[in-house]
């Protein structure tokens, strides 16, 4: 079955500019050119990726990231004319789990949509252990004490990422590549803000993290398994 | 050694031979350390005097005021001294004429037969002189020349005889009437009191000639004169005060404005625009607060609107920035598609989806730049630095231009420090600037090896990028800077670029607080050295390595010795017009 993907954006020529360019990769597309019906569209299209665009007459860009991951963990892809700005951070602190600054090229368009659409394709029973939780990395599920944590998708790489090699502390850089599949330079931001939410989820104390530690002017490392 | 050398020290301390180098040191040790104290204070003092208008005038003012006060005294206690004095002599004078005129006559009319009686008579007199006369300290009968020493010379005072000096005897003896002369009274507190010494010829009978003098106090004139310039000595000191008190308040009233108006333009320069100058009253020093109150005023609008032009200006590119990457998207996506269905067109069509594509990717160059060198223009571009190692970062631009390098079949020769060469940079920055630098080397290098080269010295890091290609003339070098101009308008651009990217490295450099220069010589090739301070805010004293060089010098200075280079031996990029240009010409 094809993905659907839903393009929330405003602008008619570049929406259906977009869906040429996903149907042609052999994507589903659907659209919604009003933020205030983004939430309706989205509940009735219950898309694997949303593409959504920062400004939007009605309700923002943002404020709908927002929503939907109150309701949902489907990956979010933001669209930006203003990469540089404070926009960027606060859709990513929403709940976007990447971004593509206008203008941007049909590949690059389609290498992100199939980033994020691309997890979920392990075998086996893989089971890890990070600090005091969990992993059943084909059940897509993160338990401290049996407690179920919800992750998003994006999340759950991260964090299955950070816990297949304890020993290893792994660079911004690195974590782009491995979670985002940015081959080249990339923005360190996603990964400092999806960290950040990341803890706020699993970590007991986000103040003194001990799933996810910083290493301080390296990166990041996975927290010794308790057990 | 000379006696007064010798007397102007204790005997304890007069050097011997063998001391007397050791001595002489000392003296002039001392005198040394005298003159340094003494040349401290009076610069400290000329410092102070130069830096107040208060004091300046102050002083200056008592200054004259003293000495006009003290002329003034002198006369004025000169002439009153004068008068008293000529009062007191003719008055003493016609007494003293009175009483000799009365003690001849008296001796005239005497009948004395004995030695005796004349001395009797003689004695009588001038007691008798004494007693009558005011203000007669002494009275004397003295013998002239030739008279036979009948007599004992009588006197009031025999203490005061030495007054009458021989020169006053003289002239009375030479002289028909009388003869005076000033003479100092000694008192009994040691003293003197001015007087009046006056002598007159008289005739005693028996005796002969004799001289009768006369000594006049003027002490009762000398304190009425003392009082006076007491008096005189009192008023002129409070002028003095009443004068320094006047300068003060007079420069107060007109230093007061001024000093606040200073003040005010320190705070108003210190960006604290809403400062005013207090005005009060109508007169000159109230016309300058209000002149400097309009001038603030006007300044402030001017800043303020300045800013908000600033900021408008920022929103513009804001929005112009996301109004047309929206449609620049579609554009560019149609563009891929048709660019990736060309082998299905016409040849035609097939090149006009090229050429689109080719052209789109300029177009988005050019937006991005003209947005890059927009944020610079509104102050709005900000310096991401961490410590870096440029080594590293010319390395990494190295071997991403590596393959249009060998496109081009230019050679590049790296030249690295072999300590490392860090400094706070922004990463992105400083390799897009290089990345610049690099493939215009490629580009006009014509083939020809391309030498980048890293120096660093204790403040300073810098990255020589040389060509040998076609180069560029001197005013060209002090062009290439300028937003979109082109050294040759007819020449192709074949790696395309936007005209901007030589003007973004600088504001680059400059962000850092760095610097960007470029030299050139047709035939000979270009150099554009970048120089990054290795800390914020670090000041650039000596560039670690030249901008044109000959590559003949592997060794690079370790960062210690390298701050003392010497600066002369770096060329300068514009030291003068007239000389860049003769060195184009050479």
């Amino acid at each position: 079955m094809n993905a659907r993907v839903l393009v929330v954006d405003d602008d008619a020529a570049l929406s259906e500019m977009i869906g040429i360019v996903l149907q042609s990769e052999n994507f589903e597309a659907s659209f919604c050119a009003d933020g205030a019906k983004a939430m309706e569209a989205f509940r009735s299209v219950e898309p694997d990726l949303v593409l959504l665009d920062l400004m939007l007459p009605g309700m923002d860009g943002i404020e709908i990231c927002r929503r939907i991951r109150a309701e949902s963990g489907v990956p979010i892809v933001m669209l930006t004319a203003k990469s540089d700005t404070t926009d960027v951070v606060k859709g990513l602190e929403a709940g976007a789990d990447d971004y593509i600054a206008k203008p941007f090229k049909p590949t690059e368009l389609v290498a992100r949509i199939r980033a994020r659409l691309r997890h979920g394709e392990t075998q086996g029973t893989e089971q890890l252990l990070i600090a005091d939780l969990a992993i059943d990395v084909p059940g897509h599920r993160v338990t401290r004490d049996g407690e179920t944590i919800n992750l998003t998708p994006l999340e759950f790489d991260l964090i299955v990422a950070l816990a297949r090699k304890p020993w290893q502390v792994f660079s911004r850089e690195v974590l782009l590549e491995q979670v985002w599949g940015y081959r080249h330079q990339a923005d360190t931001r996603l990964v400092n803000v999806h960290v950040q939410r990341l803890r706020a989820k699993v970590e007991k104390d986000p103040e003194n993290p001990e799933v996810v530690v910083t290493v301080r002017g390296v990166g990041y490392r996975a927290g010794t398994p308790v057990r | 050694m000379t006696d007064a050398a010798r007397g102007a020290h204790p005997p304890g301390d007069a050097p011997t031979p063998g001391r007397r180098d050791d001595w002489f040191a000392r003296v002039r040790h001392h005198a040394e350390r005298w003159r340094r104290v003494l040349r401290v204070r009076v610069r400290l003092a000329l410092r102070v005097w130069r830096g107040s208008l208060r004091l300046r005038v102050a002083s200056t003012t008592v200054a004259v005021g003293v000495i006009a006060l003290a002329l003034l005294g002198l006369l004025l206690s000169a002439q009153i001294r004068d008068g008293l004095f000529d009062d007191r002599r003719d008055q003493v004078l016609s007494d003293a004429a009175t009483r000799a005129e009365l003690a001849q006559g008296q001796f005239d009319a005497s009948t004395v037969s004995s030695a005796q009686e004349v001395q009797q008579l003689a004695t009588d007199m001038v007691s008798g002189l004494q007693e009558t006369s005011v203000g007669s300290s002494g009275v004397f009968l003295m013998r002239s020349p030739g008279s036979p020493a009948v007599i004992l010379d009588p006197s009031t005072n025999d203490s005061l005889r030495p007054l009458i000096s021989p020169e006053l005897r003289e002239r009375v003896q030479t002289e028909d009437f009388q003869a005076w002369q000033s003479v100092g009274i000694p008192r009994s507190d040691g003293g003197l009191t001015p007087g009046i010494a006056v002598g007159s010829a008289v005739t005693l009978p028996l005796a002969g000639d004799y001289e009768l003098y006369l000594i006049y106090s003027l002490g009762a004139e000398q304190q009425n004169l003392d009082l006076l310039q007491g008096v005189l000595a009192v008023g002129a000191v409070s002028l003095v005060v009443l004068l320094l008190a006047m300068a003060w308040y007079l420069t107060r009233q007109v230093l007061d404005p001024v000093e606040q108006a200073a003040r005010t333009a320190g705070r108003l320069a210190d960006g604290h625009l809403t400062e005013r100058m207090q005005v009060r009253g109508d007169d000159e020093l109230a016309l300058l607060g209000r002149s400097f109150n309009e001038m603030a005023a006007s300044l402030q609008d001017q800043i303020e609107r300045m800013a908000n032009l600033s900021h408008m200006q920022q929103r513009f590119v804001s929005d112009v920035s996301h109004e047309l990457r929206t449609p620049l998207t579609t554009v560019r996506m149609a563009s891929e598609v048709l660019y990736q269905a060309r082998g299905d067109f016409t040849p035609g069509q097939a090149r006009s989806a090229e050429l689109l594509q080719a052209q789109l990717d300029r177009f988005e160059e050019l937006l991005a730049d003209l947005l890059e060198i927009s944020r610079f223009d509104a102050g709005a571009a900000t310096l991401e630095a961490e410590g870096v190692d440029v080594r590293e970062v010319v390395r990494r631009v190295v071997d991403l231009t590596a393959p249009l390098a060998q496109n081009r079949g230019s050679e590049v020769v790296l030249d690295l420090p072999a300590i490392a060469a860090t400094a706070d940079i922004d990463q992105r920055r400083v390799e897009r600037v290089l990345r610049n630098l690099i493939v215009n080397a490629i580009e006009h290098g014509e083939g020809e090896p391309i030498d980048v080269r890293v120096g660093v010295n204790a403040r300073a890091v810098a990255v020589v990028v040389r060509d040998h290609g076609i180069g560029m003339t001197a005013p060209e070098a002090e062009h290439v800077f300028d937003r979109f101009w082109r050294a040759d308008p007819a020449r192709a651009r074949t790696l395309g670029g936007t005209g901007l990217g030589l003007a973004i490295s600088l504001e680059d450099a400059r962000l850092h607080g760095g610097d960007l220069e470029a030299w050139g010589s047709p035939g000979e090739g270009a150099a554009f050295r970048l120089t990054l301070p290795r800390r914020a805010g670090l000041d650039i004293a000596a560039k670690p390595i030249p901008l044109r060089e000959v590559r003949s010098e592997p060794e690079l200075e370790p960062p210690e010795d390298s701050s003392a280079a010497n600066p002369a031996a770096l060329p300068d990029l514009h030291p003068e017009p007239s000389t860049s240009h003769e060195e184009a010409k050479g």
